[in-house]
C-alpha cells in the first residue's frame, strides 16, 4: 500500500509540474477593433492575424478582446453602408412611397434599368491600408476610419474539399 | 538451434530474466532494431531487419539506463546461434527507411506522419498546427516524396498491418488516423512499389506494423499529456499474450483549442486486434480500427474561418490468415475500409474500399525465392449535398491483379530481384507493371543497390466525378517509372544511407486554375530527379546525432514540392539518480517551397527547432515505470508556415507522463 501511495504522489507531483504550461498561450496579444467608419456603416467578419470576430459592429461599437497570433497583419472586414444602400433602393424605385426630398439629388432621367436592380444588400471586403504589429503580452485597440481603408482582393475564393 | 540451410549465421543474445528496464520497453514480435532478425514467433519475416538496412540505428530507442545495477538484477546473456539462409525481404532493392515505433512515440513533432518526416530523408509532410491535420479544404498532412504526392494526396500509399489504407471517394489516407501508440515500426519505401502494393504506390509506400507482445503476460502503457492551447493528449495501449491468444488494443484521444480561431478539434482512435495461434505455424489475426475526427478549416490567418467544420468517421477491419510450412508461406487477407464524411457546406459521403489478397512465398531452390499473389479491390461510394439535395452520379472502380516477384541469390553477396504485376481495371483494362533490382553486399555492413520500377495510380472518384472544384470523367491512370540507386552502410556506430533517383511520370493528374474556372487534367510527362542522404552516429558516449536531407528538381510542378529539406537531431543522455535524463534537439529546414505550380507563390523557408526532455524512472522494485517528459516546440519562436496563410504556432509546450505497468 505505501508503494501505491508513493506512486500516485509521484504522479501527481509530475502532473502538477506540467500544468502551468497549459496557460502559456495566454501571453498572446489581445486585440480590439472599433468601428468609426460613419454612423450609417456596419462592419462584420472582422479578422486580424488569426483572430476572427463574429459580431456585427455598428458605429463606435468595439469587438470583444481577442487573442491573436504575434506578428504583422492588416485588419480585414466586410463593410456595408446602409445610407448608400437606401439611396440606391430609392433610385431603383424599390421602396414605394419614398423619393428624394431634394430634386437635385434625383437621377436626371429614367433611372430604371431592371437588369441591374438588386435588393440584396452588398457587403464589400475591405482592409486597413496600414499593417499593425502585435507582440506577446501586449494590448492593441485598432480603430477603423474612412481614410485608412482599401478594398481587399485577397479573400480566398470557394474551393472545396 | 540449426536451420536446414547453410549460409548466413545469425546470433541472438537473449537474457534469462527481464529487468524492469526491459519491461518498460518490452520485447515485441520484432527484435530490437540493433539486433538481426530472428523471430521464431513470426518466421515468415515479412520485413526482417538486418544491419545493412537503411534503418537509422540512431533512431532506435536510446539505451536503457543502467538501472539493473541499481536494482541488483543481473541478467545472464545466453548466446543462441542460428544458422541458415536469410529469407529475402519484400523490398530488398528499394530505398527503405525504417523507423521504430518508440522513436515515433518519443518524437517532439506533433503527429505521427510529421515524426516520420523528421526521420526519413525525402519525405515531406505539411502541417498547420499542434497535431490536427483535418480533412477537406485547408487540411494538412499531405505526403510528398520525390516530387509526387501532396495534392492530390493520393500518390503515396499507406499500408497498416498489411492493409492498404485509403478512402474510397477521395483516394487518400486520413493523416489524423495514424497514432504511434501501437506502432512497432514504420517502413518508408521511397520510390513506391506498385508490383507489390498495387494502385497509389506511385511515389512511395509507408508500411506501418503494429506491436504484439512476444512474451507471455500483460503490458499496459498510458501516456497522458497536457499542453499549450488547452491541448490534451491521451494514449492507452494494452498488450497481452496468453497461451494461443495475443491481444493488441488501445485508444488515443487528442483535444486542442488550436493556436488560433478555428484551428481546434479532436481526434479519437480505437484499435483492437486479437491473434489466435492454434499451431506454431498458423496465425489468424482479426483487427478493427475506429477513427472519429472533428475540427475545422481555420482558413488563412488574414481571413480565418470558424464555421468550416468537418466530421469524419472511419472503420477499417481485416482478417489475416498466415500459415507456413517447410519454406512455404501462405497469407490470405480480406479487408474492408468504410467511412462517413460530413462537411459544413452540406457535403455528405459514404465510401468503401474493400479487397482481398492471397500471397504465397516459397523457396524454389537454394537461393531462389518466389512470391506470388492474387488480389482484388473495389472502391466506391455515395456523395450528396444535403443542403441542395443534389446527389452526385459516381461510379466505382475495381481492380483484379496477379503479381509475382522472384529473388535470386546466385551467391551470397548478390541479390537479383524481378517482379511484375498485371492489373485488370474495370475502366482502364490491363495495366502492366514491373520492377527490376539488384543489391550487392560489398563488405559486411556495406551494400549498394539499384532498382527500376514502373508504378501506377488510378484516378479517384473525386477527380472523375465531384465538382470540388471540378471533375473530369475521362481521366487516365497515372504512371511513374522510377530509377534509383544507392549505398547503405552500417559500420559500428556510423550509419550512412545515400540514394539518387530519377522519376519519369506520365499522365499525372493535376488541378489548374481556381473555381469556377478550374480544370483537372492528365498532364503529358514530367521528370523529377534528386539525391537523398542520411548520416548518423549513435552512442558516442552520451551523444547520438544524425542528419538527413534531400535535394531535388521537380520541374514545373512545384506545388508543395520543396527543392530541399534537411532534418537534424542531436541527443544527449545523462545518468541522474535512477534514471537517464535525455535531451534531444531536432529541427527541420525546408526550402524552395511554392504554394503553386510553375514556381508561383513562393513561400519563405520553413525552419524550426524542437526540444524533447525525457526522464525515464526505472522503478524495478515496483511493478511500474514512470517517464515524465516535456516537449518544447518551435523553441526559437520563429514564424513559419508550410501552407500559405496557415501559420504554424509559436513557442509551445506539451508536458506529460508515461506510465508502464
Amino acid at each position: 500500500m505505501p508503494g501505491r501511495v508513493a506512486f500516485w504522489t509521484q504522479t501527481a507531483r509530475l502532473l502538477a509540474c506540467t500544468a502551468p504550461l497549459i496557460g502559456c498561450d495566454y501571453a498572446y496579444p489581445e486585440v480590439v477593433v472599433v468601428n468609426e467608419l460613419g454612423e450609417s456603416v456596419l462592419v462584420r467578419n472582422v479578422s486580424f492575424n488569426g483572430c476572427k470576430w463574429d459580431e456585427m459592429l455598428a458605429h463606435e461599437d468595439a469587438t470583444a478582446p481577442g487573442r491573436c497570433l504575434t506578428g504583422r497583419d492588416q485588419v480585414h472586414f466586410q463593410r456595408f453602408d446602409a445610407a448608400q444602400y437606401c439611396q440606391t433602393q430609392v433610385e431603383d424605385d424599390n421602396l414605394p412611397g419614398l423619393c428624394f426630398c431634394d430634386a437635385e439629388d434625383a437621377p436626371p432621367t429614367d433611372p430604371h434599368d431592371l437588369g441591374l436592380v438588386s435588393q440584396n444588400p452588398l457587403w464589400f471586403n475591405y482592409q486597413t491600408i496600414s499593417q499593425h504589429e502585435v507582440e506577446y503580452g501586449s494590448f492593441h485597440r485598432f480603430v477603423l476610419r474612412p481614410d485608412g481603408l482599401e478594398q481587399d482582393f485577397s479573400v480566398p475564393g470557394p474551393y472545396g474539399h | 538451434m540449426h536451420a536446414t540451410h547453410t549460409g548466413v549465421t545469425l546470433v541472438v543474445l537473449a537474457v534469462s530474466s527481464l529487468p524492469a528496464s526491459a519491461r518498460a520497453q518490452p520485447p515485441t514480435d520484432r527484435p530490437s532494431p540493433t539486433a538481426p532478425q530472428a523471430s521464431a514467433d513470426d518466421p515468415e519475416g515479412v520485413e526482417p531487419r538486418r544491419p545493412t538496412d537503411t534503418a537509422d540505428p540512431t533512431a532506435a530507442t536510446p539505451p536503457s539506463p543502467p538501472s539493473t545495477a541499481a536494482t541488483g538484477t543481473s541478467p545472464e546473456p545466453i548466446e543462441v546461434e542460428v544458422r541458415g539462409r536469410r529469407r529475402p525481404r519484400r523490398n530488398d532493392t528499394a530505398a527503405v527507411t525504417e523507423v521504430s515505433g518508440e522513436r515515433l512515440r518519443d518524437s517532439a513533432r506533433a503527429s505521427t506522419l510529421e515524426a516520420l518526416s523528421q526521420e526519413t530523408p525525402g519525405l515531406y509532410v505539411t502541417s498547420r498546427g499542434v497535431g490536427l491535420h483535418g480533412i477537406a479544404s485547408g487540411a494538412s498532412g499531405a505526403l510528398h516524396l520525390r516530387g509526387l504526392g501532396g495534392s492530390p494526396n493520393t500518390q503515396v500509399l499507406v499500408v497498416e498491418d498489411g492493409v492498404p489504407d485509403y478512402q474510397g471517394v477521395f483516394g487518400h489516407p486520413i493523416p489524423d488516423a495514424y497514432e504511434s501508440f501501437l506502432i512497432d515500426r514504420a517502413l518508408v519505401v521511397r520510390g513506391g512499389d506498385s508490383v507489390l502494393y498495387g494502385t497509389n504506390a506511385l511515389g512511395g509506400v509507408i508500411v506501418l506494423e503494429n506491436r504484439r507482445l512476444a512474451r507471455e503476460g500483460f503490458e499496459l502503457q498510458n501516456d497522458m499529456a497536457l499542453g499549450s492551447y488547452a491541448t490534451l493528449r491521451e494514449r492507452l495501449a494494452v498488450l497481452a499474450r496468453h497461451g494461443e491468444w495475443d491481444v493488441t488494443s488501445g485508444v488515443s484521444a487528442l483535444r486542442s483549442e488550436g493556436h488560433r480561431a478555428g484551428a481546434g478539434g479532436a481526434n479519437d482512435l480505437a484499435h483492437f486486434s486479437v491473434r489466435w495461434r492454434p499451431r506454431p505455424t498458423t496465425h489468424l489475426l482479426v483487427s478493427t480500427k475506429l477513427f472519429h475526427g472533428t475540427g475545422g478549416d481555420p482558413g488563412p490567418i488574414t481571413h480565418p474561418y470558424t464555421d468550416h467544420w468537418y466530421d469524419a468517421r472511419r472503420t477499417t477491419s481485416s482478417v489475416q490468415l498466415r500459415s507456413w510450412h517447410e519454406g512455404l508461406l501462405l497469407r490470405l487477407v480480406p479487408y474492408l475500409n468504410t467511412g462517413v464524411h460530413r462537411l459544413y457546406d452540406g457535403f455528405y459521403s459514404r465510401d468503401h474500399n474493400a479487397g482481398a489478397y492471397a500471397e504465397t512465398e516459397l523457396d524454389l531452390l537454394p537461393g531462389w525465392h518466389a512470391l506470388v499473389g492474387l488480389s482484388a479491390d473495389s472502391v466506391g461510394g455515395w456523395v450528396e449535398n444535403r443542403g441542395t439535395e443534389e446527389v452526385e452520379n459516381v461510379q466505382g472502380l475495381t481492380n483484379t491483379a496477379a503479381y509475382g516477384q522472384l529473388t535470386v541469390q546466385p551467391w551470397q553477396p548478390l541479390e537479383l530481384v524481378a517482379g511484375a504485376r498485371g492489373v485488370l481495371n474495370s475502366e482502364y483494362g490491363l495495366v502492366p507493371l514491373y520492377k527490376l533490382g539488384t543489391r550487392v553486399e560489398m563488405l559486411p555492413g556495406v551494400a549498394v543497390r539499384a532498382r527500376w520500377a514502373k508504378n501506377f495510380r488510378q484516378p479517384t472518384i473525386r477527380e472523375r466525378y465531384l465538382p470540388f472544384p471540378t471533375a473530369n470523367p475521362d481521366l487516365e491512370p497515372e504512371y511513374a517509372t522510377t530509377l534509383d540507386g544507392g549505398l547503405n552502410a552500417h559500420l559500428g556506430k556510423l550509419v550512412i544511407d545515400a540514394a539518387g533517383f530519377r522519376t519519369h511520370s506520365r499522365n499525372l493528374i493535376r488541378y489548374f486554375g481556381a473555381w469556377p474556372t478550374a480544370e483537372v487534367v492528365n498532364i503529358d510527362e514530367t521528370t523529377a530527379y534528386g539525391v537523398e542522404g542520411l548520416i548518423g552516429v549513435h552512442d558516442l558516449g552520451p551523444l547520438s546525432a544524425r542528419a538527413s536531407g534531400v535535394w531535388q528538381d521537380v520541374g514545373r510542378y512545384t506545388r508543395q514540392n520543396p527543392s530541399h529539406k534537411v532534418n537534424l537531431a542531436v541527443q544527449l543522455r545523462h545518468t541522474l539518480g535512477t534514471g537517464v535524463l535525455t535531451g534531444e534537439l531536432s529541427g527541420e529546414w525546408v526550402g524552395g517551397l511554392y504554394e503553386n505550380n510553375y514556381a508561383r507563390d513562393p513561400l519563405d523557408d520553413v525552419f524550426f527547432i524542437d526540444l524533447a526532455l525525457r526522464y525515464p524512472l526505472e522503478l524495478s522494485a515496483r511493478e511500474y515505470s514512470l517517464e515524465p517528459y516535456l516537449l518544447v516546440r518551435n523553441l526559437l519562436d520563429l514564424e513559419y508556415e508550410y501552407i500559405q496563410g496557415y501559420r504554424m504556432p509559436g513557442l509551445n509546450f506539451l508536458g506529460g507522463l508515461k506510465v508502464t505497468l
